[in-house]
């Protein structure tokens, strides 16, 4: 058998009878299966691309046996793995060979969303009712009554009933091809193994998932010899883990073997939204009249008021303009509903500390946001508040010295363009016309910028923002 | 009476390689295989005892034996007598457990890039672009506040380039997609945060043990349990000290601008494939949201392939992906290798920002966001005349001591700003511990819960030290 090392040199160096013979006890199934699938293998001709997944169990170096690309799970993960090799390269031929208690213990959320997936991988389940390699304890799949170490007086329904894996996986959308064998006789083997092969192809063909079920002997751990253990899986596991074919769907070959990533540069920046085209500056130089280098801004208003959106184009604005700038939006639940801020510093050079915690220019979408944040604003500094829904100033507790207050009915010029959800590009025109941080092209060129893939909405935008202009122009402080 | 003739050849059993289990003997039709009597001097089972008279050659029993080399068929020579002839010990056990040559590494290259516009990203959004950029194609992730936007990012590039990004059943799976993709020798990362993370922490653990590479974003929040999903730095203890179980190390980095998110998710691939080991981007929460300047670099890269993938075709077919040495003295000696790889990255990936420490009475030791509050701080009590500088650990692990010895000649305190109880602190003070080095006092800033650490507390904290040296400059003259 080619697909069968020669020599067994992982297994304990190959020193001595381990270098020709497994670790698996008198009897066991694993060699078995080992067999078939070594001889599925190799009549396919996939050798040379197939990747084996062992898992935690007995068959935890089943690695030592397979000349094919070997991979070592973690307890349970065997499929997630699969995975992972079969997304790196699709042409690669994978299987997860796996126990009862790896693959419907531990694993069983790896198990059944994999399967869900419908990824073409193979999935080799041995079922022998009982843990091997941790020495005899309850299995997922141990029958009623099972005595194991940690159900000595047999397994009662406390402890769960026998989980039937193959209907379970059959019953799933993902699967193509479910079927539950065994290996008690001859007849069973040739079966067994013709499973294996079919399963393999599937997923050879690129038709998708394929979970074989194989009861398995045990005889160290069920306490019999191996032809005693032989009849125990035909008269006691059978009838509760019926054989058959569970799931056979026709599907037609659908996965992409031949999937390479794409590396090429233009289309890499493409994707990511880079320009290569500089942005127009109209700006004479950094805004100092405002107070400084580094300049701090805190817009706030409820969720759904855009004022995360205006900070954004605050900042990009900014950028566009040859600075440097940082955004921070608030976020958390206090967002969903309650009072959404973001803080937004512009820089000559470097914004070293992003928060405002006393902003110079605060804008309030909401009465909440203006009583919570105008007390924050530092001495000299400005507010822009939405007149149309804060008209009562009276209750504002004491600022600082200095601060010019200005109202803009930013909701009222929005609804005057029947757009009320554009009212944070009118306050983009107020900040505007208040600070005069830079020039209106600037802000209408990273609008347009931003806008782009939307023309459309264009017109609308432009509009909002000369709205905002023109109304606070006119409002005295 | 005739015997039926076949050109199927008959089983052979080497003695030894039988375990006696006798799954064979109800498979034979004709009876020719009975129970053994006697011991095997070389393996203490008692083999079965093969009487190939009425043989057919129907194979049904070599199908039924669980060893490889247990029952086979015979090798019938070309010619000669047709009996059964000893094979050549030294074919019969071959010199490697597969007979492929080695395989060797396919590097990877640079692809220059045209100049572009500086872009406005998030932390997150930074940190997928510079995955991108550093060659990454498969993403997998389960999604966790606040890092999601990393994984929304990638789900929507990937496609496109023909990459993958798989949402796993949990963080568990996902760390063990991770283990098979790079184990197929590719490059793959994960967005996750502080709840996240430790649940990924076992499979970082496989990935050390196995030495695959990997990248881990973890946006960390508030905890402990479910905690909050405002910032926090709370997980650089399990960062540098707790990568899942046994001896492991990795890298930590932290940024703390969204560029840094990206530039550094960058080194980290590079770093991960280097030492074919975990790195680890420490991020607070506010560094994912926030959106900043962020230059692309000059080239973008394409992986190669590593000689020691299992990539699934010939030349890779002998290699082993697997964090299992069963055997004391094979794990001591891995044990040893990994700890000359941590020796060497503590040796070779010091990495530290130095602002205004020259000359600084007062060292600011800060990292991610609060390491911005700190430079604020620096500023405003360097305008008051103040010598205060910060010292900044990009890598958390190994932390940059090398950078940090000679700030020790004039720095008469050092204050630690952190979002964590003190972890930061302490890897700061293991550090110095282990370099045996003599210290200033140290104080700290400490906000908790998702809180950072504000300006105005900085500066109070710096006040108070400056005149705890005062006072510690008067009690020195009083005493001359």
């Amino acid at each position: 058998m080619s697909v069968i090392y020669d020599h067994f040199e992982r297994h304990s160096h190959g020193e001595g009878l381990k270098g020709r013979t497994t670790h698996y006890c008198p009897g066991c199934g694993h060699g078995l299966v080992h067999r078939d699938l070594a001889e599925v293998i190799e009549a396919l001709g996939i050798q040379d691309q197939t990747v084996l997944v062992s898992p935690v169990g007995c068959s935890v170096f089943a690695y030592y046996y397979f000349d094919v690309g070997n991979t070592q799970a973690a307890h349970g993960r065997a499929p997630a793995v699969a995975i992972g090799h079969k997304r790196a390269n699709p042409n690669s031929i994978v299987i997860s060979y796996q126990g009862d208690g790896d693959l419907a213990s531990i694993g069983l959320a790896e198990t059944i969303s994999t399967a869900q997936m419908g990824i073409p991988i193979t999935v080799i389940f041995i079922n022998n009712a009982i843990y091997g390699m941790t020495g005899g304890q309850l299995a997922p799949t141990t029958l009623m009554g099972q005595k194991t170490s940690t159900s000595p007086e047999g397994r009662t329904t406390d402890m769960g009933m026998p989980l039937r894996m193959a209907e379970l996986i059959a019953q799933l959308d993902g699967p193509v091809y479910v079927e539950r064998v065994a290996l008690y006789d001859t007849k069973h083997r040739i079966k067994a193994k013709k499973a294996i092969e079919k399963a393999l192809r599937i997923q050879v063909e690129g038709r998708g998932y394929s979970f074989i079920e194989i009861l398995s002997e045990c005889p160290t751990h069920l306490k019999m010899n191996p032809t005693e253990t032989e009849a125990w899986v035909k008269e006691c596991m059978e009838p509760v883990f019926p054989l058959g074919v569970k799931k056979d769907i026709v599907v037609e070959p659908w996965w992409d073997a031949a999937q390479t990533p794409n590396f090429d540069p233009d289309k890499v920046l493409a994707v990511m939204g880079a320009d290569q085209e500089a942005p127009t500056r109209h700006a004479k130089g950094f805004p100092l009249h405002l107070g400084g280098q580094d300049i701090s801004f805190k817009l706030a208003g409820s969720g759904g008021d855009g004022a995360q959106t205006a900070a954004l184009l605050l900042a990009r604005t900014a950028i566009n303009e040859g600075f440097d700038a940082t955004n921070i939006p608030s976020y958390g639940p206090e967002s969903r509903g309650g009072t959404s801020y973001a803080d937004v510093h512009i820089a000559e050079h470097e914004v070293l500390n992003p928060a405002a915690p006393n902003p110079m220019v605060l804008v309030a979408f909401n009465a909440p946001s203006l009583t919570k944040f105008a007390p924050t604003v530092r001495e000299g500094g400005v507010i822009i508040y939405d007149s149309t829904v804060i008209e009562d100033l009276s209750t504002l507790p004491p600022l600082a010295p200095g601060i010019r207050m200005v109202g803009v009915p930013l909701t009222q010029l929005a609804m005057g363009l029947e757009r009320p959800m554009v009212k944070n590009i009118v306050a983009l025109g107020a900040i505007q016309a208040v600070t005069q941080v830079f020039p209106p092209e600037t802000f209408l060129s990273t609008i347009r910028m931003v806008l782009k893939d939307k023309p459309a909405l264009l017109p609308l935008n432009e509009a909002a923002f000369a709205a905002g202009l023109r109304h606070a122009t006119l409002t005295p402080a | 009476m005739a015997m039926p003739t076949s050109t199927r050849p008959k089983p052979l059993l080497e003695a030894e390689y039988c375990k006696g289990c006798l799954r064979c003997i109800d498979s034979c039709a004709k009876d020719c295989i009975t129970q053994g009597e006697h011991v095997h001097p070389g393996t203490g089972m008692i083999p079965v005892i093969l009487d190939l008279e009425n043989c057919n050659g129907c194979q049904l029993c070599i199908q039924a034996c669980p060893e490889p080399y247990g029952l086979r068929p015979q090798v019938v020579p070309e010619s000669g007598s047709g009996e059964f002839e000893l094979e050549d010990p030294a074919s019969l056990f071959g010199p490697r457990a597969s007979h492929l040559q080695e395989p060797v590494d396919h590097p990877g290259r640079e692809v220059p890039i045209s100049a572009r516009q500086p872009l406005m990203l998030k932390g997150t959004y930074a940190s997928a672009i510079g995955a991108i950029l550093a060659g990454c194609r498969h993403v997998f992730g389960y999604p966790i506040t606040p890092s999601t936007e990393g994984a929304e990012l990638m789900a929507k590039i990937l496609p496109k380039l023909d990459g993958a990004f798989v949402q796993a059943v949990s963080e568990v799976a996902t760390v063990n997609m991770m283990y098979g993709c790079a184990g197929a020798g590719l490059p793959c990362m994960t967005f996750t945060s502080s709840p996240g993370f430790s649940l990924m922490l076992e499979g970082i653990s496989y990935m050390i043990g196995a030495e695959l590479p990997g990248v881990f974003v973890n946006i960390m929040r508030g905890g402990p349990g479910l905690g909050n999903i405002a910032p926090e730095q709370a997980d650089i203890k399990l960062a540098c000290r707790g990568l899942g179980h046994g001896n492991t190390q990795g890298i930590v980095l932290a940024p703390a601008t969204p560029q840094e998110m990206l530039d550094l998710t960058r080194l980290a691939f590079d770093l991960s494939f280097r030492y074919r080991n975990p790195v680890v981007i420490l991020g607070d929460g506010y560094l994912g949201q926030m959106a900043g300047v962020v230059r692309l670099p000059d080239t973008l890269t394409q992986p190669g392939l590593p000689a020691w993938a299992v990539w699934g075709d010939q030349e890779h077919r002998r290699n082993l992906i697997s964090s299992i040495l069963i055997t004391e003295v094979d794990l001591e000696a891995h044990n040893i290798h990994l700890n000359a790889k941590y020796a060497e990255i503590e040796k070779q990936e010091q990495r530290a920002e130095l602002y205004r420490c020259e000359d600084a009475d007062i060292i600011l030791v800060a990292c991610n966001t609060p390491a911005g509050t700190a430079k604020g701080a620096v500023e405003a009590m360097r305008a008051e005349g103040m010598k205060v500088g910060l010292f900044r650990p990009i890598t958390l692990w190994p932390f940059p001591i090398d950078a940090f010895k000679p700030l020790l000649s004039h720095a008469k305190r050092i204050v630690v700003v952190e979002a964590s109880p003190g972890q930061l602190q302490d890897e700061l003070r293991l550090a110095l511990s282990k370099a045996d080095l003599d210290h200033p006092p140290i104080s700290s800033v400490q906000r908790y819960g998702g809180k950072l650490p504000e300006q105005v507390e900085i500066e109070a904290r710096i006040l108070k030290d400056f005149q705890l040296m005062k006072d510690a400059r008067m009690m020195e003259e009083v005493k001359a």
